[in-house]
């Protein structure tokens, strides 16, 4: 192994981490307050869509993404328009958001198909003097790449330093008693869905206007999916979010390592792990009953007015 | 219930208008002309009265042609080198009208897309897509006045027939400008699945490269999907991170796998359509696409006058259904005239692509001393020659 | 066998659900039919012609007929395996993976048993088919049953293994070089049969017998009376003497079967071969359209007819006026949207068990 494929792997792991966690913080965010969002995978590919469209349209992918987290808060504000107004199941309507996003996002990017854009500039980290382009090319980063860890750290202080936190997450435990206690569950979740989708735009911004440069019907790949699994994995915790996506994205580079190194282990096998790896402690922790799921996680507030 | 209206309208027309305008501000390759009476084009304001009864009042089209594609047209990759071939029909013989359905991923999905467009009236189906081979052949078997042709297969029966470019000896060139402009000798191969023709494509670039620069390995990886471009991107890094410097790739659409290439700074070379060098500015070194428009009229033209006939038909780049891009800048003139000689040579005959002895990467004679691989055994192949790194299955 | 008494003739009940349903269904449909026309005026199209479209290529022709009936025989079968289990409480989003395993197994018997004739090959992958399913349906409900963890989250999760064990097979053994991303064709004894030269399979039939079989044991076996005497207070039900554990994990693993069954037949009777990621969500749209009906039979039986419409009818669309083939999940999605956020007379339409 050459010191280039294994900076390689911490270069990929990083590239295609970055709107994994962003996806998977702002499910965190809405799980938080007691809502789940099955559809994000939907979501992330409307964001991805209207962010590549605008990126292609003006010509400057900054307002793609800020396009992208707007279509991400619009998106999830239908969803708890259903969840939270309406009072629908969240399995459900989750879903029914899930085969909206595949239609909308096939509607708004057709035009865009195949077009080439300004992807996002991207800047060499500080340090490494004089280095093949091979060598720097794998450490210039994009500025979404560089927000990333101060976001899931900043979210975490949202979460757990500021008042809105607490009553974000009191409402995720018992909405019944943070009305009680003078709050109004029901605004507070769609501020929660809100940011959520907010995050889940960045995500899927990075992925269609920085990391593969294009836009594809159904390009997510499942990777809402995946989302909602390492919030499990994570503890719905924004900090061990970063070890989730780390496991994820690093074996998937780590995979396509080997393949290139001429070792024949099948993708698919590897592809398997990260989730064999979240069923399993979501099974250990089940046994020692320490949960940290939102006790009211996925329960329709039925409201008290 | 007007809350509901209100709030959801909002909200899709919110989605919605951000790229509202985008679709009128960039001039998209216009799709070809309204394949149906009733569809109108986009600016006009739809009218409200009840639509006017449809009696065409032009002449009914003397045939009607439906294709099907694997993905999106405007790939700027295979699906799109078919569709302006398709389209080209029609800039050629006006009365012809065209039925396109694109992302028809599947097998079944291709029953039912070519049952829909015989019901609509079309008499000559292009079936481009790989999966679309066999469920064209039932059909062809179900409509016997309907004239089917299928890209790329190996398929024939009375009213179906084949058509495909000739990529290997393409891809032969394509390795000798890769085994030129390599520096670390290790070029890096995308490849959607281990597949026949991937494999023959594989092995004809690493012959062409090898023949300049004996040294050369070809590192493939697979993404397993014909548009996963999340994948392509990951694939294409971890390739580069191998030391690889020059890319190329056998997947629909080449523009996630030359943009990743070119922001590293590494060479690409493209394939499946011209419109590829678009993606990588700096360091494109060349590139073949499909150019079938012509022939594809031709088999058109042969229908209208009822002269068609199933012909296996495989052309080139002196037919003209192949073409090489135009080098990029980097790409020094020497390269340039080595590979328009081995051009003339592969027309004289004076090199062969796949003559004999061959070996495969363990060694193994696969082709003896004298023979060469014929058209026929290549949807069969299921090795790569010496120097390739990758599993072939 | 229940005692109940019903208050109404049989008939009469029917007569009357079935006029619910069909108000219920009609008007919903009709919003979402409004609000996809919103969606095609903004694309430049006219919604009159599109809607003749779509529906002259499902009702137009007996062959566009038929298409409908093809497209419903998953759905039928995974709204069945989320229908079930929600009787007893039990959620079941894995009716996705649970189709793959199905798949998966049937496959394993149609190319390993190439030389079997049909009459003993069909039911042998049948059978693996269910055994499939009930085995990827068995691990949640096990660990449920023990009060381990919740069978919603682990159902999900291994829905996004399946598809990867499919794909490992697939390219690892099942696979030669001329298919893509696909197993050989299955050889004709190991394809279901179908009638009147259509694509219709006897996948179809499958799924009408276990509905009619699903409303039988509700409504008329003790069996259906202690399911739902568990779906309604499991303490209550425990008390009685009913036991919870063993019905959970035999309900659930049932239900896999169904939905693993649905894998078989698609296998078998729709494409002859397996695709690595061949379902675009069948287990999801039996989730939706179970829960749109409220697991009851005959609403089962029409809301996958009015999925199925939708599904077959984009195709056209696409041909005739070129909006890609996905778009046409927003009319699927308006549908959901219309039933989820409850909003035409809701006082005549209120679900019961809401």
């Amino acid at each position: 192994m050459s010191l280039l494929a294994l900076l390689g792997v911490l270069s990929s792991t990083i590239f295609s981490g970055t709107s994994l966690l962003y996806a998977t913080l702002g499910e965190v965010v809405t799980e938080r307050s007691g809502t789940v969002n099955l559809g994000l995978e939907g979501v992330l590919l409307i964001s991805a869509a209207t962010g590549y469209g605008v990126t292609v349209s003006t010509g400057n992918p900054f307002l793609g993404v800020l396009a992208a987290m707007l279509a991400g808060g619009l998106s999830n504000l239908v969803f708890g328009y259903l969840v939270i107004t309406r009072k629908a199941n969240q399995l459900a309507s989750g879903l029914a958001v899930l085969f909206f996003g595949y239609g909308l996002s096939a509607l708004i990017g057709k035009p865009f198909v195949g077009k080439l854009i300004n992807s996002l500039p991207r800047y060499m980290i500080p340090g490494p003097g004089e280095l093949p382009l091979r060598y720097t090319s794998l450490f210039k980063f994009d500025f979404l790449i560089y927000l990333v860890i101060p976001m899931t750290f900043f979210i975490w202080w949202l979460l757990y330093r500021t008042r809105w936190g607490l009553g974000l997450r009191a409402v995720g435990e018992n909405a019944e008693t943070a009305y009680a206690s003078g709050r109004n569950p029901g605004m507070i979740k769609f501020q929660a869905l809100f940011v959520g989708g907010l995050l889940a735009g960045l995500g899927a911004a990075h992925l269609s206007i920085a990391f593969t440069m294009n836009w594809a019907e159904y390009m997510t790949g499942g990777r809402g999916f995946i989302a909602i699994a390492l919030v499990i994995f994570s503890k719905w915790h924004p900090i061990r979010a970063i070890a989730g996506v780390l496991v994820f994205s690093g074996a998937v580079a780590f995979q396509l390592l080997l393949q290139v190194s001429g070792v024949n282990v099948s993708p698919f096998l590897l592809d398997m792990i990260p989730f064999i790896l979240t069923l399993t402690v979501l099974l250990i922790w089940g046994g020692t009953r320490k949960h940290s799921a939102p006790a009211t996680l996925g329960r329709v507030y039925q409201g008290t007015e | 219930m007007k809350r509901l209206f209100r709030i959801l309208t909002i909200l899709i027309v919110a989605v919605l208008a951000i790229s509202a305008c985008a679709p009128q501000a960039t001039p998209t390759a216009a799709p070809e002309a309204p394949v149906q009476p009733t569809a109108v084009p986009a600016t006009e304001v739809p009218p409200t009265e009840v639509p006017p009864t449809e009696v065409p009042t032009e002449e009914p089209p003397c045939l009607i042609v439906g294709a099907t594609y694997g993905g999106p047209i405007m790939d700027a990759g295979y699906n799109q080198a078919m569709h302006e071939a398709v389209v080209a029909i029609q800039e050629n013989i006006s009365c012809v009208e065209i039925i396109e359905a694109e992302n028809v991923y599947d097998e079944a999905g291709a029953t039912t897309t070519i049952e829909n467009m015989i019901s609509q009236g079309a008499k000559m189906i292009f079936a481009t897509a790989y999966a679309h081979q066999y469920p064209a052949l039932d059909l062809a078997q179900k409509y016997p006045d309907v004239i089917f042709e299928h890209v790329g297969g190996w398929e024939m029966s009375g009213n179906f027939a084949n058509i495909f470019g000739k990529p290997p000896d393409v891809w032969y060139m394509m390795g000798v400008a890769a085994g030129m402009m390599t520096e670390t000798n290790k070029l890096g191969f995308v490849a959607a699945f281990p597949l026949a023709w991937t494999d023959v494509f594989v092995n004809a670039y690493t012959l062409g490269a090898q023949s300049v620069n004996p040294d050369v390995q070809v590192i493939v990886a697979y993404t397993f999907g014909w548009g996963d471009s999340a994948k392509e991107a990951e694939t294409t890094n971890s390739l580069i991170n191998q030391e690889v410097d020059v890319i190329s790739m056998h997947v629909d659409s080449p523009q996630t796998v030359i943009s990743t290439a070119e922001s590293r700074g590494v060479y690409s070379i493209g394939y499946q359509n011209l419109a590829a060098q678009q993606f990588a500015p700096e360091y494109w070194i060349t590139g073949q696409g499909f150019t079938l428009g012509d022939k594809f009229t031709w088999l058109a033209s042969t229908v209208i006058d009822e002269t068609w006939e199933p012909i296996f038909l495989r052309c080139g780049l002196a037919d003209g259904c192949m073409a090489i891009a135009p080098f990029g800048p980097k790409v020094p003139q020497e390269v340039v005239d080595k590979v328009s000689q081995v051009e003339a040579d592969l027309e004289s005959g004076k090199i062969v692509t796949f003559a004999g002895p061959i070996k495969d990467q363990n060694g193994e004679i696969k082709i003896k001393e004298g023979e060469v691989l014929t058209d026929d055994a290549m949807s069969n192949v299921d090795w790569f020659v010496q120097g390739v790194v990758g599993s072939p299955k | 066998m229940s005692q109940r008494i019903e208050s109404l003739p049989v008939k009469s009940i029917l007569h009357h659900k079935f006029f619910q349903h069909a108000v219920r269904y009609g008007l919903t449909i009709l919003l979402a039919l409004l609000l996809f026309a919103g969606i095609l005026l903004i694309t430049g199209n006219k919604p009159i012609p599109s809607y003749r479209d779509l529906f002259s290529a499902t009702f137009g022709s007996a062959y566009g007929f038929s298409e409908v009936i093809v497209a419903m025989i998953p759905i039928l079968l995974t709204a069945l395996a989320v229908a079930l289990p929600s009787r007893i409480g039990m959620i079941n989003v894995g009716g996705e993976g649970q189709l793959y395993l199905g798949a998966i197994f049937a496959t394993f018997a149609a190319l390993a048993f190439k030389d079997l004739p049909g009459w003993l090959v069909l039911p042998i992958m049948g059978l693996l088919g269910i055994l499939g399913g009930a085995l990827w349906a068995f691990l949640p409900a096990f660990f449920r049953s023990i009060g381990l963890v919740n069978e919603t989250i682990t159902t999900l999760l291994m829905n996004m293994i399946a598809p990867k064990i499919a794909g490992l097979l697939v390219f690892g053994y099942w696979h030669s070089p001329r298919e893509t991303n696909m197993t050989p064709n299955f050889v004709d004894a190991a394809r279901l049969p179908t009638f009147f030269g259509t694509r219709i399979h006897l996948g179809i039939v499958f799924g009408l017998v276990l509905l009619v079989l699903f409303w039988f044991v509700m409504k008329k076996t003790r069996w259906g009376l202690e399911m739902r005497s568990i779906g309604g207070n499991v303490q209550a039900a425990r008390r009685n003497g009913i036991p919870i554990a063993p019905y959970m994990i035999i309900v659930f693993c049932i239900s896999g079967g169904i939905a693993g069954l649905a894998g078989m037949a698609q296998v078998s009777g729709f494409y002859g071969l397996l695709i690595p990621n061949f379902s675009p969500g069948y287990g999801y749209m039996g989730f939706l359209i179970s829960w749109l009906a409220g697991g009851d039979p005959l609403g089962i039986l029409l809301m996958a007819f009015v999925v199925s419409i939708i599904l077959t009818g984009g195709n056209m669309l696409q041909i005739t006026i070129g909006l890609p083939y996905a778009v046409i999940n927003l009319l699927l999605a308006f549908t959901l949207f219309v039933v989820l956020a409850k909003p035409v007379l809701p006082k005549l339409l209120k679900r019961k068990t809401a």
